[in-house]
């Protein structure tokens, strides 16, 4: 299960790190994510990425919800946008594609909450989702 | 996880515990992350959680001993050092750590610290509150959640 000599942080301590990390804030504030509830197994999250300039996103903030189960970090996280959003990897339902956003697609265990959002804002600011017409602002899911 | 990749220290430390279990408390190591502890610690005798079963998670990070083992509280606890996430705050695993410290030093003073709640440095101002304003209620609240939480099979 573990290559050779390396140390490997648990489910729970591993999501506490995030916790800490998400609390003191991230670089410029871009993107930030929290966790819902008081829940010991801290399963529901909520993150926010404001849309990158000179894209149509800009100014835009966008909430999503992230849902760490028993295998992350193995597995990755369930992610669903709550503010409508026009994005290529993102179902009409707001759930973000794994076939299509390849964080997901293809996970490492390394990858975090800040990596699934900071990506998702680079895919907005992505040429083929830059000008993409998008549902009126505020609007949710 | 091949144990010869595991540091010695780490390796006798959990033959001890196995070995010479301290009265009250267990801790084992998982199969598939042999720095990662399933730990149960027994509520101590005259203290709220008394007759309570607490499970607990530690793990040795990879500066380990030179920084401190994590661990937190599994069993929901009504302890003023003790936060809704089951975070920990006890000095030793924080500033005053010391390499001198061992996993069954750690359990020891989280089985003391269960014996002497210290409300003047707590986690959670709301229990520490309580328990400086009605020591009595809050006694009972313990025993309470004790029942609640700490007694599943």
């Amino acid at each position: 299960m573990q290559g050779s000599g390396v140390v490997v942080v648990p489910r729970n301590f591993r999501l506490l790190e995030e916790l800490e990390k998400g609390e003191k804030g991230i670089g410029d504030g871009t993107v930030s994510y929290g966790m819902d509830s008081d829940d010991l197994m801290m399963r529901n999250w909520t993150g926010t990425i404001i849309g990158p300039p000179n894209t149509v996103h800009d100014g835009r903030i966008y909430t999503l919800k992230i849902y760490c189960d028993e295998q992350y970090p193995n597995k990755p996280p369930q992610v669903r946008f709550q503010s409508r959003v026009q994005l290529s990897c993102v179902a009409p339902n707001g759930v973000v594609d794994a076939r299509t956003f390849h964080i997901l697609g293809r996970w490492n265990r390394t990858y975090t909450m800040e990596t699934v959002l900071t990506e998702l804002r680079r895919e907005m600011a992505a040429p083929h989702n830059r000008k993409l017409p998008q549902p009126p602002e505020g609007s949710n899911y | 996880m091949d144990s010869s990749q595991l540091p010695r220290r780490i390796i006798k430390e959990t033959q001890r515990l196995l070995s010479e279990p301290v009265p009250g408390i267990s801790a084992a190591p998982s199969e598939d992350n042999l720095r990662y502890f399933n730990v149960i610690i027994l509520g101590p005798d005259s203290s709220p959680y008394q007759g309570g079963v607490f499970k607990l998670e530690l793990f040795l990070p990879e500066d380990y001993p030179m920084a401190a083992p994590k661990v937190r509280f599994l069993t929901k606890i009504y302890h003023p050092n003790v936060d809704k996430l089951g975070r920990i705050c006890l000095d030793i695993l924080k500033d005053k750590w010391s390499p001198a410290l061992q996993i069954r030093t750690v359990l020891l003073s989280i089985q003391a610290l269960m014996s002497a709640p210290n409300p003047d440095d707590p986690l959670d101002e709301n229990i520490a509150r309580q328990w400086k304003t009605n020591e009595v209620e809050a006694m009972n609240t313990a025993r309470q959640w004790t029942e609640l939480y700490a007694h599943q099979a």
